[in-house]
């Protein structure tokens, strides 16, 4: 899903204040997250010593992490998640942050994990200690049904809607079809779907699994043209140190795909199990 | 959305007006002292100290203030890290629970009273300097000190000079608080973003702009009454006999 610009700015941004601030400070050392791993990995004894596991998330990603009606954080991955604290006898505490800066709070300790539909990339597999992939995605266009586009090639001099920093976007810059499509990129995919429907765009390129649910839970007259660019996979990322944590999540999942407790979460959200854990 | 679904929107984001209150409130508290002490020593004749003060106002006027809450927010891990931080820092931050609900609203707290006491100040300054040099002058003359004339003579008179740009400044601040949707931190605005894609409608932001709207609203009438108490006339009652007096002046 979304892919993150202004982590190194802010870094950098941040390094720069501190210096101003304090000038007896000197350098601020922003390499903090360069920590050796292994030897004195004790990531999994401190979240079993704190009982919680603290999971960063954007929380308005339907249906993998968001907040319903009520204001509670519910989704596919919340679900999975509470069922791997569970078993791993600690509590799970959902921490909302912003996504622009996921990677800060996660190397400063603010959380524990990213899990969130976060799709695997080369930047995310060197910024963070990523598990295995766990679901497929497909990066999909959705039409208004009216609209007559029956195909991707019909999408030629049309206007296409997109996510601001996502891997859709990207996806979408790096294919042939860009130098034919207008592409209006926006903060959220919900969004682009309702403005898309109002006649702001003709069609959106978002990842499958938000745009199917969100065309079952609000009944659109939405269609979905066949055939995709490309597929990502989602992880959950740790701390490039917290190795022992991230075996443990990750052996955690394959028990519970082995007993069938994953496929049952995911048959609820999706209707049947779309999980890739091994 | 069904009118049921609008009135549990509605309670819920009746629910987060008091997180949204809080950092109006408290910003409120702590800027205006602060920008009264930064416009002081800006207005200082020992010159260090009041270009420190103009360097403060430039990088609090001059950068973004959603970039001053982050920058707040990641600030004490950082400085924490830093090789080189005195012992000292070290001690006293070291002990900080960043994970902690309280630190993330202190952190926001300090960056708004920060931000909101530099352009306090130079309203502030405005109102002091719009005193003539001839009242500290004839204050002196009839026997004031330096304390009494400002407190006594100047403050009463600053006050009312600075209540229409001060009043201009706190209802910015309502809708500045939204900013802290971005930490987040969970006011109106951030209950507002987190609706719109649980409902696939944009009405929750709607709702949000008409909660902000009631209480800038309010605000602007709170405000001018103000204004108008501040009136020394006014308020002894004076008007009434100023009046009557001119009618018979003229007549």
């Amino acid at each position: 899903m979304k892919k993150n610009i202004l982590t190194r700015l802010l870094a950098g941004f941040t390094a720069a204040a501190m210096l101003t601030a304090c000038a007896g400070c000197g350098n601020a050392q922003t390499a903090a997250n360069t920590d050796t791993p292994a030897a004195s990995d004790d990531s999994l004894q401190k979240v079993l010593d704190a009982k919680k596991l603290v999971l960063g998330l954007d929380a308005s990603f339907p249906p993998m992490g968001f907040t319903n009606e009520s204001n509670e954080i519910v989704g596919f991955d919340i679900d999975v998640a509470q069922e791997v604290c569970d078993r791993m006898g600690v509590e799970l505490v959902k921490q909302p942050i912003n996504w622009d800066t996921k990677e800060e709070d996660l190397n400063l300790g603010k959380i524990d994990c990213i899990w969130n539909g976060m799709s695997i990339n080369a930047a995310r597999a060197e910024a963070m200690n990523l598990s295995d992939p766990y679901m497929k995605n497909e990066m999909i266009f959705v039409v208004n049904a009216s609209s007559g586009l029956k195909s991707m090639d019909d999408l030629k001099g049309k206007t296409v809607g997109v996510q601001t920093g996502s891997t859709a976007q990207e996806i979408l810059e790096a294919s042939d079809m860009y130098t034919d499509i207008t592409v209006t990129p926006l903060e959220d995919n919900v969004t682009l779907l309702n403005q898309m429907e109002l006649g702001f765009s003709d069609a959106v390129f978002l990842d499958s699994v938000v745009a199917y649910y969100f065309i079952a839970e609000n009944h659109k007259d939405f269609y979905v043209l066949p055939g995709n660019l490309e597929s990502e996979e989602y992880a959950v990322g740790f701390r490039k140190a917290d190795q022992t944590l991230r075996d443990k999540v990750q052996t955690t999942l394959s028990e519970m795909k082995a007993d069938g407790k994953l496929g049952e979460i995911s048959e609820k959200w999706f209707g049947s199990d779309v999980t890739t854990v091994k | 959305m069904t009118g049921e679904q609008i009135q549990t929107l509605f309670g819920l984001m009746l629910e987060y007006t008091v997180p949204t209150l809080k950092i109006f409130g408290f910003t409120l508290l702590y800027s205006i002292p602060l920008g009264m002490i930064v416009a002081l020593l800006k207005m200082c004749r020992f010159k260090p100290v009041s270009w420190l003060t103009n360097i403060y106002i430039l990088v609090m006027r001059g950068t973004p203030l959603l970039l001053q809450l982050i920058v707040a927010q990641y600030s004490v891990p950082y400085i924490v890290r830093s090789e080189l931080c005195p012992g000292f820092l070290h001690a006293l931050l070291d002990g900080v629970d960043i994970r902690s609900e309280e630190y993330m609203f202190n952190m926001m707290l300090f960056a708004f009273v920060l931000n909101y006491a530099a352009y306090f100040a130079e309203i502030f300054r405005g109102g002091i300097a719009a005193i003539p040099k001839g009242q500290y002058e004839a204050a002196g003359a009839l026997g004031f000190n330096r304390f009494q004339t400002f407190f006594r003579i100047v403050l009463p008179q600053v006050v009312r000079h600075v209540l229409p740009a001060s009043s201009n400044e706190i209802i910015t601040l309502v809708k500045d608080t939204s900013l802290a949707s971005a930490i987040p931190y969970m006011e109106i605005m951030y209950i507002a973003k987190k609706q719109v894609p649980t409902y696939a409608s944009l009405l929750p932001l709607f709702m949000a702009g008409a909660f902000y709207f009631v209480f800038a609203m309010l605000l602007t009438l709170l405000l001018s009454l103000i204004e108008k108490a501040s009136d020394p006339l006014w308020r002894r009652g004076v008007n009434e006999k100023r009046k009557e007096l001119f009618r018979r002046g003229n007549a």
